[in-house]
């Protein structure tokens, strides 16, 4: 197996996503509910408190990346779902005897939740848009955005993996699901900077890799401060390959 | 000439202690259709595993095309195809989308992809349904879809576990038809996994019978009916089931070369089916067993299997798998 061999089946597998995309819209429109109500009522109300540190920008703005990620996540981490359905049917096994690699096919699935990210920002931004979220005007710094949550999805979604291998019914990959989205959105800087968090939570937001998306996001699509982002590009390049790494090995045993 | 699988000492104990392979050894000629029938149960799922290089042996070796399925998987893998007996289709894409992504993964070259895909749906009586989503798909449906995504990578040999699964006799039909036809022009071998006894008799160059995890009998269709010797008498008996002593008296004549009890039927293999049932009939009537009804027959597979196996392969089991067929694509 060449690189370039696994390079196209990682293609084949994000084609795979757009074309069940395509033939259902559904789901996308459903799960921008949520953030959009996050965006439009949580932070307009918590706006006029005034009583969180966001270094001078408007509350609304500032959750808008944190909220987005916070929506990507979530669907990548119950991508897994996806995973364990196709473990109960016979797909799994049928992909595993093909020639793609198991890397290949965990990267690639796992990039497939990316496109489903990038989706979710091209329907929530817009709609952020008219809600009066000011973006940085300049389509460079979107794009960069885009390509930050492209590839963090991806890596969310490979935890997913990783859990789908261990916990292989439904019921019970739901409830460790849940169990991690919310800690991850909350000991991050998705709706408050990392200041104010209690020390013990800070150490926590340290090694939370939505931390690092979100600031690299934020400082590309609001504030423009990109002081940080080598730091946060290199945070989730190191969580990627540690993401597919775990997740490539452990995925044999999902058929097991 | 080599073979195209070669199975020896094959043992494979699962983490809970069941032992679904006790030792099999198999060998399988290139360019031949051969069936693995059994029970539910028996192992023929675990053995398919191996040989597809899902699972690993704990004993034993495992060859296909001379590689070794433990440290040659990926070439294997290059050469197979193979349809599970789980739904393994994705249902919320259409037919079609779902022949190219695996063309895709098989690296059909693209100037051929649209030709082929075209030939795999129009064989599979596909062709008018190949933008539906597989969802709308019945049962037969998507298996024929599953055999029309693995006979479009032309493998060089098939791996099928239970292959006609859900599917109605005139399905059936057409699916083996294009199967054989795919056999002859490419020369490729066909190793499927069945509890139906017609599908093995009609379609298989050869046959083995495996039962609680060991090869009990091996050969071609024919070889195997004649392995019985004779000709098989087949009597109900009133009630619930022959009294033992009847049972012994005619295990003990010398006109019976075997007999098998199931409930209230008693199989005998005789050489002589008119000579034999009127001592058999006198026999069981000094002891006072009524008969409801008798059957005199050539031998059939599940003759076969009942003398190898000593048990005769469940009926029922078609329906169940089915169910369990249909049951996956609700959940899609």
């Amino acid at each position: 197996m060449t690189v370039l061999e696994s390079l196209k089946n990682i293609g084949v597998m994000i084609e795979l996503e757009v074309r069940r995309l395509r033939h259902d819209r559904m789901e996308l429109w459903t799960r921008a509910v949520q953030p959009i109500l996050w965006i439009a009522i949580y932070g307009t109300i918590m706006g006029n408190v005034r009583g969180i540190p966001t270094g001078g920008l408007d509350y609304k703005d500032y959750i808008t990346p944190g909220v987005l990620i916070q929506s990507t996540t979530f669907v990548s981490i119950f991508y897994g779902l996806t995973i364990v359905w196709e473990r109960e049917s016979g797909i799994l096994k049928r992909l595993l005897v093909s020639p793609v690699s198991r890397s290949a096919t965990v990267i690639g699935r796992s990039m497939a939740a990316g496109v489903r990210a990038i989706f979710q920002g091209l329907i929530i931004i817009p709609i952020a848009l008219i809600i009066g979220v000011r973006f940085i005007p300049n389509p460079l710094y979107l794009l960069g955005a885009f390509v930050v949550i492209f590839f963090a999805a991806g890596g969310f979604a490979a935890i997913s993996i990783f859990i789908a291998s261990f916990f292989k019914t439904r019921e019970r990959f739901m409830g460790i699901g849940q169990a991690i989205t919310f800690p991850l959105f909350f000991t991050s800087s998705a709706l408050y900077p990392l200041s104010m968090m209690p020390h013990v939570l800070k150490e926590i937001a340290l090694v939370n890799p939505v931390s690092y998306v979100v600031d690299a996001v934020r400082g590309l699509m609001i504030s423009g401060d990109l002081s940080e982002l080598p730091i946060d590009i290199l945070a989730i390049a190191v969580f990627l390959v540690v993401m597919f790494s775990v997740a490539s090995v452990s995925f044999k045993r999902i058929i097991e | 000439m080599r073979p195209a699988l070669d199975v020896s000492g094959l043992t494979k104990t699962y983490g809970g202690g069941t032992k679904a392979l006790a030792g099999v050894d198999l060998q399988v000629e290139e360019g031949s259709i051969f069936a693995l029938l059994g029970p539910n149960g028996a192992g023929k799922t675990t053995l398919m595993r191996i040989l597809t290089t899902q699972l690993r042996p704990n004993a034993g070796e495992a060859r296909v095309f001379g590689l070794d399925t433990v440290r040659e998987g990926a070439a294997i893998r290059r050469l197979a195809g193979y349809v599970p007996q789980e739904m393994s289709v994705w249902t919320d894409i259409s037919g079609y989308e779902n022949l190219l992504i695996y063309a895709k993964i098989y690296g059909v070259p693209k100037p051929q992809r649209d030709p082929t895909i075209k030939d795999a749906l129009t064989k599979m009586g596909l062709d008018d349904v190949r933008t539906r989503l597989v969802s709308t798909y019945s049962g037969g449906m998507i298996r024929r879809l599953e055999i029309a995504c693995t006979l479009l990578i032309k493998p060089k040999i098939l791996f099928l576990d239970e292959p006609t699964i859900g599917l109605d006799p005139s399905a059936r039909k057409v699916v083996w038809e294009e199967l054989t036809a795919f056999k002859r022009e490419h020369g490729a071998t066909v190793f499927f996994n069945t509890h139906y006894m017609d599908e093995a008799d009609n379609y298989a160059d050869r046959i083995a019978i495996i039962d609680r995890g060991k090869m009990v009998g091996e050969g071609t269709p024919e070889e195997l009916k004649r392995s019985i010797g004779g000709e098989v008498i087949k009597l109900t008996v009133v009630g619930e089931a022959a009294p033992q002593a009847v049972v012994d008296r005619l295990r003990g004549m010398d006109l019976v070369t075997d007999l098998v009890v199931a409930g209230a039927e008693l199989s005998l293999v005789v050489k002589d089916a008119s000579m034999a049932l009127p001592v058999v009939i006198e026999a069981m009537r000094e002891r006072d067993v009524a008969v409801r009804r008798v059957t005199m027959e050539a031998p059939t597979l599940d003759d076969v299997f009942l003398k190898y196996a000593g048990t005769r392969l469940e009926e029922g089991g078609r329906s169940v798998d089915t169910r369990q067929t249909r049951r996956m694509i609700k959940v899609g």
